[in-house]
Formats: structure tokens, sequence, C-alpha cells
């Protein structure tokens, strides 16, 4: 049961752990953390979908007639690519938050925002 | 805490980043028979550079690789691919079809590869060093 499903078992735990940063911690930098976490598990569930049983590498070999699923793979590839993109966008709206508010900590910044709107 | 202040960061960052743009380097040029390719060896290149301006400071990485020049390797990597792909269109095959740029059928599928992994490759590492020096200079 347990090492039939060893890659899902690593999914859920790397999806449960990026999951938690994100609402736990107020840090914006370590929510970006968890978020990458998150999706790197997404990564894995889809790659593990795409193993098939006795497959090679989907290249034309002599006496492989089994091959695994690309497809999953070039799903993935693109999916880190855009991974990455995020991430960098997600720290550039960080960078010009700390410029404004001078932290990266949400509950300071809700106090801010909330004493601003008092004012 | 300053990373630039210690001396063993320094001198074990001396001995790494040459082995790490090696390794790019073969990432990059074993694509074909191995697990790797141009989105790997990107980043891995990049890496390298971005740990020295870590260490030494985003100054001097710019004066061995300026903004400038990072901005044109990234232009230039999108251009070595859609290059390649016009080239066989003029060579009257398809986009992409990369079976007209040699005479075997190896051989075409073998340079063509190597081009566009070489274009990717250039691409990814220099977005990835202009990102890090943005948000480095937004952030001074």
């Amino acid at each position: 049961m347990i090492t039939g499903y060893f890659n899902y078992w690593v999914v859920i735990v790397l999806m449960m752990m990026g999951f938690y940063i994100v609402i736990s911690d107020s840090n914006l930098i370590k929510k970006i953390i968890g978020l990458n976490i998150f999706q790197t598990s997404v990564f894995i569930l889809f790659i593990s979908m795409s193993k098939v049983k006795g497959g090679t590498a989907p290249i034309l070999i002599a006496g492989a007639d089994v091959y695994s699923n690309p497809l999953p793979h070039v799903l993935i590839l693109t999916a880190i690519v855009v991974g990455v993109s995020t991430t960098a966008l997600g720290l550039a709206i960080i960078a010009r938050i700390h410029r404004a508010y001078g932290t990266v900590d949400e509950t300071i910044i809700h106090e801010q925002d909330d004493l601003q709107d008092e004012n | 805490m300053n990373l630039r202040s210690s001396l063993i960061l320094r001198e074990v960052c001396r001995l790494v980043i040459p082995a790490v743009m090696l390794f790019g380097l073969y990432v990059q040029f074993h694509g074909e028979y191995g697990p790797g390719g141009g989105f790997q060896a990107g980043v891995i290149f990049a890496a390298a550079v971005i740990l020295y301006a870590l260490v030494y400071g985003r100054q001097k990485a710019q004066r061995i690789l300026p903004t400038e020049t990072v901005r044109y390797f990234t232009a230039a990597g999108v251009l070595l691919y859609a290059g390649v792909g016009v080239a066989t269109m003029l060579l009257g095959g398809n986009f992409l079809d990369y079976d007209v740029l040699l005479q075997g059928h190896q051989q075409a599928q073998h340079l063509g590869i190597f081009l566009i992994e070489l274009g990717v490759g250039i691409t990814v590492g220099a977005v990835m060093i202009a990102i890090f020096y943005t948000l480095d200079e937004f952030c001074e």
C-alpha cells in the first residue's frame, strides 16, 4: 500500500507542506516558497502518472515496443517555465510592496492599512 | 549579515562556480543523448552567475556581464530558434522541419535539435540573470 503508491504519498506530503506554509506564515517571501513547493508536488503527480509499466523512454530503439507517455513530461516542462515566470512576478510585486510599506510581513502591512483607513 | 564578508564562502565559490558552469555546458551539449537540454542548462548556467553576484556583489558581476549584454542574449536565443525555423522554410521544408538542413536524416535532426536547444539555453539563462539583476537593482 505505502510502497506501491510511494510517489503519490510524496505528492500529498509536499502538497500539504506547501499549503501549510502558504496559510500559516505571514512572511510574503515564505508564502512564495510554499507556493513553489505546492507546485512541485503537482509536477511529481503528473510525471508519476505518465509512467507506463515496463515502458522505456520514448526514443526509437530496437527491441522496445512499450514507451512511457511523453505528453505529461512536455506539459510539466512548460509548467516549470510558467512557474519560474509567476515566481519572478510574485517577487517583483513583493519588492514593490517592500518599497511602499518597508516590510514583507503581511500582518504589519494590514496594520498599516488599518491605520491609514482610520486617519 | 553580509554574504561578502565571509572568507570561506568566497573561497568555496571560487572553486564551485567554474564547476557549475562546466556542468551547465555539459547538460546543454549532452541534451540529445541523455537527460538535459536547453531549459535546464540555461538555468544551471544562470545559477553560477547569480551565485557570483550574490557572493561578490552585483556590480562585479555586471562588469563581466552587463545588463545590456544580457538583454541582447535574451533576444539572440529567440532569434536563433526562430531563425532555424525560417531557414528550414527557405530551404523548402516546413517550419522547424530539420530534414532539409543536411543530407542524412539523422545528421539533419542532430543539427536541428542542437541549434534549437542552444537558442533555448541562451534565452533561458539570460532571462534568469536579467530577472535577478532587475530585482536586485530594485531592492537596493
